[in-house]
């Protein structure tokens, strides 16, 4: 078995606009069509999903990613048989089990033991198989005691756990996980994860649809970009994230880039950034270890006496990194109106493997005014050459003090040792 | 093999059965949660209605004379409202399931037949309930009335009665499901329909083809020979074989055909449609 799913040219389309609620509405629309007033043709298909096509082999964990709409839900819901491709085909080899929403089948009336058989039926399980399991559901779900409670008295954080710990043992050869992480505590969540990583590992194929990039980065070997229902990008997670959000950004920024947004008024406009390594080249990606240099163009309406430019940079996790202001360099600049340019060196980039995000700030410091910002939107890639070393890459040198004492010789004296005697 | 085209939609069905077991056992469950009285409202109900008609009948306007029956009329009245409450109370849950298990028909997948099944199989339960105080009501009027009872074979033949008749209800459910996915108005309809229909039906009261509209309509209604049959195995002693309930089998067998055609058919559009 060597695709666990194989999509070819998969199309969804579905229609815009009325659909008829009640018997009345259908009449009257009838009504105006024999008229003439509304054209049937009026009535727009437009596609979810189009062309969309890709592998997956058992182990391998997918990330789908995508803004709002882009067709990631219709994929999965494709995927899980809940709707019908329109266009191109769809397989499944093997048991497929959606966790697109574990507490559908749940009663709040029920206890959480009753619901676990219930959701564990819905999702495909046999009562025995449940039962076999259901010790480990209940630990694994963290709600102890609470297990003969009805389950509306349960926290929105409890209910969660208990659904996906109902599905996180359905033995899947495909699963399909669409954002049902994100309730739940942080410890739970870590506890999913590692979960759904054991079972990448034992072979199933899985699909994770999420908005959480740190999260999907953390647990996927590849991953999807969906815009608009078409593929955008297919990829290393970190590569994906890029895409992603490079094309988010640019839309945000094309929206609100001139304007200063807390005064309403335009003082000026940042004119762009650009990034360039060693070789004064400009570049895209850089290397932890190697010089960059930052260069920020703009546009002042009028002389600013005592100008300060900040730029602030974001990893695309949305973890604030690091900000650089010329004023807490003691540096102000004496701007005429016009096009200005301005430099920041640095001898080094130590960042860990990731793609970062770059704003431009440019201040009154006189006045503690802002005259222009932007949102983030420069992109630098840094390429850590997969060795993963987190937010940061520090540099630093290992070296041995003196050498330690293995612990087998101290084991092994202790195995020397005569055997206490057993008192008569 | 995509689990949406399974080729043969019986072995489907059959293995989603412990499915279908657990949602009749969940409607069952929040059914009588919290009520004082649970499971004995599945006798209750029949019950009362059986004693308001029995009072309308006998007291109010005091027509059991001149109805043709020939057994005590409380008898003749509970013997058509259990059956006629299973068949009612299975098309009012089938004809919602769908609609009330929104969330589970746009999030997982399993055939969709699963949902009115599941709602004819909480009525049965209800049904056995209700029918097992038959026994009781018997004996009271065969040892307190001058009416006896006449235990035959013909008992034998009544599963095949309940059988056909979920069958009917099983195609009526899925089509008028489907219908009410599309267009809310049915459920409302039906409430309506249903209760012209009981007069339609020999339930309270005998029903014959008098030749005028209204007898016509009355025995082409499949289930008066169903109703019928019920007491004629239970009450009667005779197998029911007259041309009446073999044309209700066959409505019923066709009725369930182009249910499941049709249910089958549109089923993957019910997530858009919902």
């Amino acid at each position: 078995m060597a695709v666990a799913v194989q999509f070819s040219n998969v199309g969804k389309k579905f229609r815009r606009g009325a659909v008829h609620e009640s018997l009345r509405d259908l009449l009257a629309s009838t009504g105006r069509r024999i008229i003439g007033r509304e054209a049937r043709s009026k009535r727009q298909l437009f596609w979810a999903l189009r062309n969309l096509s890709f592998e997956i082999a058992p182990g391998e964990a997918l990330g789908i990613i995508g803004p709002n709409g882009a067709g990631k839900s219709t994929a999965l819901k494709l995927l899980a048989g809940i709707l019908r491709a329109d266009e191109g085909s769809i397989h499944v080899n093997g048991r497929l089990a959606a966790l697109i929403e574990v507490n559908a089948g749940m009663h709040g009336d029920l206890t959480g033991m009753e619901n676990i058989f219930l959701t564990g039926a819905i999702l495909g399980m046999t009562r025995a198989e449940i039962k076999t399991k259901l010790d480990d559901i209940i630990e694994f779900s963290g709600i102890g005691d609470f297990i003969h409670t009805p389950v509306k008295r349960y926290s929105t954080g409890m209910q969660a756990r208990l659904g996906f710990s109902t599905a996180a043992h359905v033995s899947p050869d495909v699963l399909l996980v669409d954002e049902v992480l994100s309730v739940g505590d942080v410890a739970f969540r870590h506890r999913c994860e590692e979960r759904m990583r054991e079972m990448v590992a034992s072979g199933v194929a899985l699909i994770f649809v999420t908005h959480n990039l740190e999260q999907m980065r953390s647990i996927c070997h590849r991953t999807m970009v969906l815009d608009g229902g078409e593929c955008a990008f297919v990829g290393s997670p970190t590569d994906a994230v890029g895409h992603y959000l490079k094309a988010t950004m640019t839309r945000v920024g094309e929206l609100s880039y001139v304007d200063n947004p807390r005064t309403g008024k335009t003082d000026g406009r940042v004119m762009g950034m650009k990034f360039r390594g060693a070789d004064g080249g400009e570049v895209e990606c850089v290397r932890p270890s190697e010089p960059l240099t930052m260069e920020i163009g703009f546009e002042l309406d009028r002389d600013i006496e005592r100008l300060t430019v900040e730029t602030a940079i974001r990893r695309d996790g949305g973890e604030m990194m690091v900000s650089l202001n010329s004023r807490h360099q003691g540096i102000t600049f004496k701007a005429p109106a016009g096009r200005h340019d301005v430099r920041i060196d640095l001898p080094a980039f130590p960042l860990g493997g990731g793609n970062y995000f770059a704003i431009v700030r440019l201040w009154d410091a006189d006045r503690t005014q802002l005259l222009a910002e932007t949102p983030y939107k420069f992109m630098l890639q840094v390429d850590d050459q997969g060795k993963g070393t987190g937010l940061l890459t520090l540099p630093h040198e290992w070296s041995a003090l003196k050498t330690i004492e293995p612990m087998l010789a101290n084991q092994k004296q202790s195995a020397d040792a005569a055997p206490l005697e057993t008192c008569p | 093999m995509h689990a949406a085209s399974a080729s043969n939609p019986l072995a489907e069905l059959i293995r989603y059965r412990q499915l279908m077991a657990s949602l009749i056992w969940r409607d069952l469950r929040v059914r009588y949660k919290q009520s004082l009285l649970g499971m004995a409202w599945a006798i209750l109900l029949p019950m009362s209605m059986m004693l308001i008609f029995t009072f309308v009948f006998t007291r109010a306007v005091k027509v059991v004379g001149g109805l043709d029956i020939t057994m005590p009329y409380p008898l003749f009245a509970y013997t058509g409202l259990v059956p006629w409450t299973f068949f009612s109370a299975s098309l009012l849950g089938s004809v919602n399931s769908l609609v009330a298990n929104r969330n589970l028909v746009t999030k997982v997948y399993f055939p969709r037949e699963v949902f009115p099944f599941s709602s004819i199989g909480s009525a049965f339960a209800d049904f056995s309930i209700a029918g097992s105080v038959l026994v009781g009501l018997i004996a009271y009027f065969h040892f307190a009335t001058r009416w006896t009872f006449v235990p035959s074979a013909a008992l034998a033949f009544l599963p095949v009665v309940i059988f056909v008749q979920m069958v009917f209800t099983a195609g009526l459910g899925m089509l008028l499901a489907m219908a009410n996915l599309f267009y809310r108005d049915v459920r409302q309809l039906l409430g309506v329909a249903i209760q012209l229909w009981m007069f339609l039906t020999c339930v309270v009261y005998p029903i014959k083809n008098d030749g005028s509209w209204w007898g016509i309509v009355a025995v082409c209604n499949p289930m008066t020979p169903i109703i019928k049959a019920y007491r004629q195995c239970i009450l009667e002693g005779t197998i029911p074989t007259g041309g009446a309930f073999v044309s209700a089998c066959v409505t019923a067998v066709c009725t369930f055909v182009i249910g499941w055609w049709a249910f089958r058919k549109m089923s993957h559009k019910f997530a858009e449609c919902i």
